[in-house]
């Protein structure tokens, strides 16, 4: 037997801690960028948010250092926001729904489609996603005007007689935004409908279910998950959105995305800005929970 | 024998929270030795290797590698080279490349690289494959690439992590000749793990049988299947029946308290005890007659398997099967006499 | 398959309503998500100055028009620059953090990762706010953070870099770690088998990710608009400014060109993405 092997034990044992050392640094430097950009391109400018919210506002200036709550105050007697709120609620809660029910259509069809069929829909869905917000707004600002093409198509068909405009409507705002959130509802719930066997529809419609019996009792509780995602998802972006709004909606549509943009750039209250924005965030985040806890109910469904 | 042995184990130990996965295990491989670690799942064999490699942390005791000490060096600085099940193949290299990895990583220089290259992929008869993408293979050609890329490395012990479970039975054997060929030629230092008993048997210059973190019996093939140590070596290794039966004054019964007809050629002490056979050391009828240990069975069910037929017998609580090559003209639900050498036959209380 | 009972029983007629409301619903479908996309295309090849329709004369006047303005050509090279960083900085972050969540331990990881992501969950207001807030004002040296292109790279990576991550932290579930293995076993340290060995087993993701983080933020407009001033402002930028007042097919051919850059890049991925299949299959 060796002697050597068994000398400066120590030795060994202290290389081996000063290895373990340098391994559990490793992870943390691997995070190191991706920590930095959330910390501090988010979590300060967060913080900051918070704190400037109670910052005041006096005349012309951005805003000066201080406590007060009178911006909380503010947004919820105000009529002005107080209409904001529900509006954007309003408007988030009807496009999410809308958004959901074309989604889960648009799914279906794609899913139950032959082979061949599915790769044009989903380069299809694919495309508003890969089009700029502001590309779609413009589209859509060709399109419901006086003289875009809607009126022009009706005209030339003979539907109607005189130009029609749609736009400046709450339902020309509403196109717009089901158009910007429907791609990610489509590829949220075919994804969950690619999990399902589809010879568990076969093995419904043989058992003697109507389609529209196999649909309720065997598809809606096994996407039933995926339709919360896809809601909540729809709901959350919605609800933070004021581009689509504010440019094919009524100037009364005023929604709390607007507003913030507003008070930032227009009327550079920068404090009244930040409790909006922390509303918004309260109210994001508080569907969040609601809809993950909705979720874990149902998990034990899982098939 | 004072040659310095490739590898050694010193009271190794290794821990999953409360679980000892490898109980102070020691071990040493001579040059040129091939040891295999056999045993069921759970029994450590894997883990063990993995220490070796470098894979898992060493919780107790050393490793020695040629007599130098290695347990403080991550597996990227030790002297061995293992073969995974499923090859792990780097996917995005050619064959060539892939074997070369290792030489690059050891600097050795170009000119030697490329014929030690040469020769590995020769040894393992994959001459002309070197511009072949590992998806371009078959399974025992990818094993046969992965053989080669850590015997380029000339390591100072092989690792293998077994290598031929993954695939069928025909590529099995003939892979398992083909490392024992290479073996024999190479006489390279190597420890394989396995659960398959032949594999272990067929290729070994000694077998350590293990069983829940600690080897139960290390020794050369034969004497590991003809002496085994334990009633765990003795029941993993080979097939056996097992007679649970109380040695009383009265005679012998079985765990039910029930009599049975057994006539023992020794005297057996008294108290609990198992009794085990071999279903292919036990005789039938009229080769049982002559033979000093009988039992009176009754035939329960007939198994063809082939090369013999197997009969399942019943003796009150106790189940056992033996082989006859050929039928013996008996149905279910005879009753027959089986006999079997003393010999043959292991006690363990 | 069922034939006794229900052979003696007539065809209900929902089927064939299904059939009918399946194909309305297509022709809407199709119909929906295509006319601003048609409409744009369109109107970028109108030769009037005002948007409306009918279209009488068709010419490319208005591509010609964008080339020879500085302010959008500006605008495009803007939007591509920061397009490029924001994709250098989320994949590089997003694949890193990724990888150290597959290999290592990390204590409250649940947490970290709710922590990462996070920014994708907020609205672009408020991202756009929060930044701008924090480093308005802020300067370096000489150099000025706020309306920098950089700071504008950083914000889009908020939602570029969690999208990375989570794509990334998907694939390096599905690689075989005995390669990794491997790699170590023959004598590979950690930096060599990451570059060497674990990024190639991936470059579908990581290409994948590039591709992702770059569309984003070509097409982001939101935190831009918070963050840009006139000299960095980008493409998406200048069309929302220019909405109410340049009604013209300008903002129709910015939209083409704006979709064509993000063509391209698909295009060129696609046909990295065969060369590589090309390769291994032979």
């Amino acid at each position: 037997m060796s002697a050597t092997a068994d000398i400066d034990d120590a030795a060994y044992t202290a290389r081996r801690a000063a290895h373990a050392r340098r391994k559990a640094m490793a992870p943390w430097l691997l995070m190191l960028p991706a920590l930095i950009i959330v910390l501090i391109f988010f979590g300060i400018p967060t913080l900051y948010m918070v704190r400037m919210s109670f910052n005041l506002h006096i005349d012309q200036r951005l805003y000066v250092p201080g406590l007060t709550f009178e911006h909380y105050v503010n947004l919820f007697s105000n009529p002005l926001f107080t209409t904001a709120i529900l509006t954007t609620i309003k408007l988030a809660l009807i496009a999410s729904l809308a958004t959901v029910f074309i989604g889960y259509c648009f799914a279906l069809l794609v899913w139950l489609k032959p082979a061949r069929w599915r790769l044009l829909f989903i380069g299809l869905a694919l495309a508003p996603l890969l089009i700029s917000e502001i590309a779609i707004i413009f589209g859509w600002w060709m399109f419901f005007p006086k003289n875009g093409l809607l009126s022009y198509a009706l005209i030339a068909s003979g539907l109607v007689t005189n130009k029609v405009s749609l736009m400046y409507t709450e339902f020309a705002a509403f196109v717009g935004l089901v158009y910007v959130t429907l791609p990610y509802c489509f590829f949220i719930l075919l994804s969950i409908f690619d999990g399902i066997d589809k010879r568990l529809l076969e093995a419904s419609a043989d058992l003697g279910a109507t389609p529209f019996k196999s649909f309720r009792e065997v598809m809606l509780p096994l996407t039933w998950t995926g339709i919360l995602v896809a809601f909540s998802q729809s709901f959350i972006w919605t609800m933070g959105t004021y581009a689509t709004p504010s440019a094919l909606g009524p100037d009364t549509l005023w929604t709390m995305g607007f507003l913030i943009q507003e008070q930032m750039l227009g009327k550079h209250n920068w404090p009244m800005a930040s409790a909006l924005a922390v509303v918004l965030v309260i109210g994001v985040t508080g569907v969040m929970v609601v809809t993950r806890s909705m979720q874990s109910e149902r998990n034990n469904f899982h098939v | 024998m004072t040659a310095q042995p490739a590898l050694e184990l010193r009271n190794t130990l290794r821990r999953f929270g409360s679980v000892v996965a490898v109980n102070n295990v020691s071990l040493s491989v001579g040059k040129g030795e091939f040891v295999t670690l056999l045993g069921p799942s759970g029994s450590g064999k894997t883990s063990t290797l993995r220490l070796i490699g470098g894979f898992e942390e060493l919780d107790g005791g050393s490793i020695l590698l040629n007599g130098q000490r290695i347990d403080h060096l991550p597996a990227y600085q030790r002297d061995t080279a293992t073969i995974f099940q499923s090859g792990a193949l780097f996917p995005h290299k050619t064959v060539a490349e892939n074997v070369a990895f290792g030489l690059r990583m050891r600097k050795v220089p170009k000119d030697e690289m490329a014929k030690r290259i040469s020769q590995s992929l020769e040894t393992v008869r994959l001459k002309g494959y070197e511009d072949r993408y590992p998806a371009q293979l078959s399974g025992g050609q990818k094993q046969r690439v992965a053989l080669a890329r850590s015997l380029a490395v000339r390591p100072a012990i092989l690792l293998f992590d077994e290598p031929l479970s993954a695939l069928d039975l025909s590529l099995r054997l003939q892979l398992r000749a083909e490392i024992k060929r290479l073996h024999d030629e190479l006489k390279f230092s190597a420890i394989y793990v396995t659960h398959d008993q032949g594999e272990a048997m067929a290729m070994s210059s000694r077998v350590a049988v293990m069983n829940t973190g600690s080897i139960e019996q290390i020794d050369t093939p034969e004497t590991v299947f003809h002496a085994p140590s334990s009633e765990f070596v003795y029941t993993f290794i080979g097939e056996s029946c097992c007679l649970p039966v109380r040695i009383t004054a009265s005679g012998v019964q079985d765990k039910k308290g029930e009599t049975i007809g057994i006539v023992l050629g020794e005297r057996l002490a008294e108290g609990d005890c198992r009794i085990y056979v071999r279903p292919s050391r036990l005789r039938l009828i009229s080769d049982a007659a002559a033979l000093p240990n009988r039992l009176t069975a009754r035939i329960h069910f007939i198994e063809f398997l082939g090369d013999v037929y197997r009969y399942h017998l019943k003796a009150g609580a106790l189940e056992l099967a033996a082989d006859h090559a050929g039928s013996i003209g008996k149905s279910v639900g005879d009753v027959i006499v089986i006999g079997w050498r003393t010999e043959d036959m292991r006690v363990f209380r | 398959m069922s034939d006794t009972v229900t052979d003696a029983v007539p065809r209900s007629a929902e089927p064939l309503l299904l059939k009918m409301l399946a194909l309305a619903f297509t022709v809407f479908i199709v119909g929906y998500i295509l006319v601003p996309i048609l409409v744009t295309i369109v109107m970028s090849f109108n030769d009037a100055a005002m948007i409306r329709f009918p279209i009488n004369v068709w010419s490319a006047k208005w591509y010609a028009d964008f080339f020879g303005s500085e302010q959008w050509t500006d605008a495009l090279k803007n939007s591509i620059l920061i397009a490029l960083g924001t994709a250098a900085i989320s994949t590089t972050a997003g694949v890193l953090c990724a990888w150290a969540f597959q290999r290592f331990h990390i204590p409250f990881r649940d947490g970290w990762y709710i922590l990462i992501m996070m920014p994708l969950f907020m609205p672009g207001v408020v991202l756009g706010l929060g930044v701008a807030i924090a480093f308005g004002g802020l300067t370096i040296g000489d150099y000025a953070i706020y309306g920098s292109r950089e700071l504008v790279m950083v914000a889009h990576s908020l939602w570029a870099m969690p999208l990375v991550f989570m794509l990334m932290e998907a694939t390096f579930k599905t690689i075989d770690y005995r390669i990794v293995e491997a790699s170590y076993d023959l004598g590979g340290g950690p930096v060599r088998t990451f570059f060497e060995v674990v990024l190639p087993m991936v470059s579908t993701g990581i290409v994948s990710s590039l591709l992702f983080a770059f569309v984003i933020s070509l097409n982001e407009f939101v935190m831009a608009l918070f963050l840009t001033d006139r000299d960095t402002q980008t493409l998406p930028v200048l069309m929302w400014l220019s909405l109410r007042s340049a009604g013209t097919p300008r903002l129709a051919v910015a939209s083409v060109i704006l979709a064509l850059t993000v063509f391209a890049c698909l295009t060129i991925i696609m046909l990295w993405y065969v060369r590589q299949l090309r390769k291994v299959a032979r």
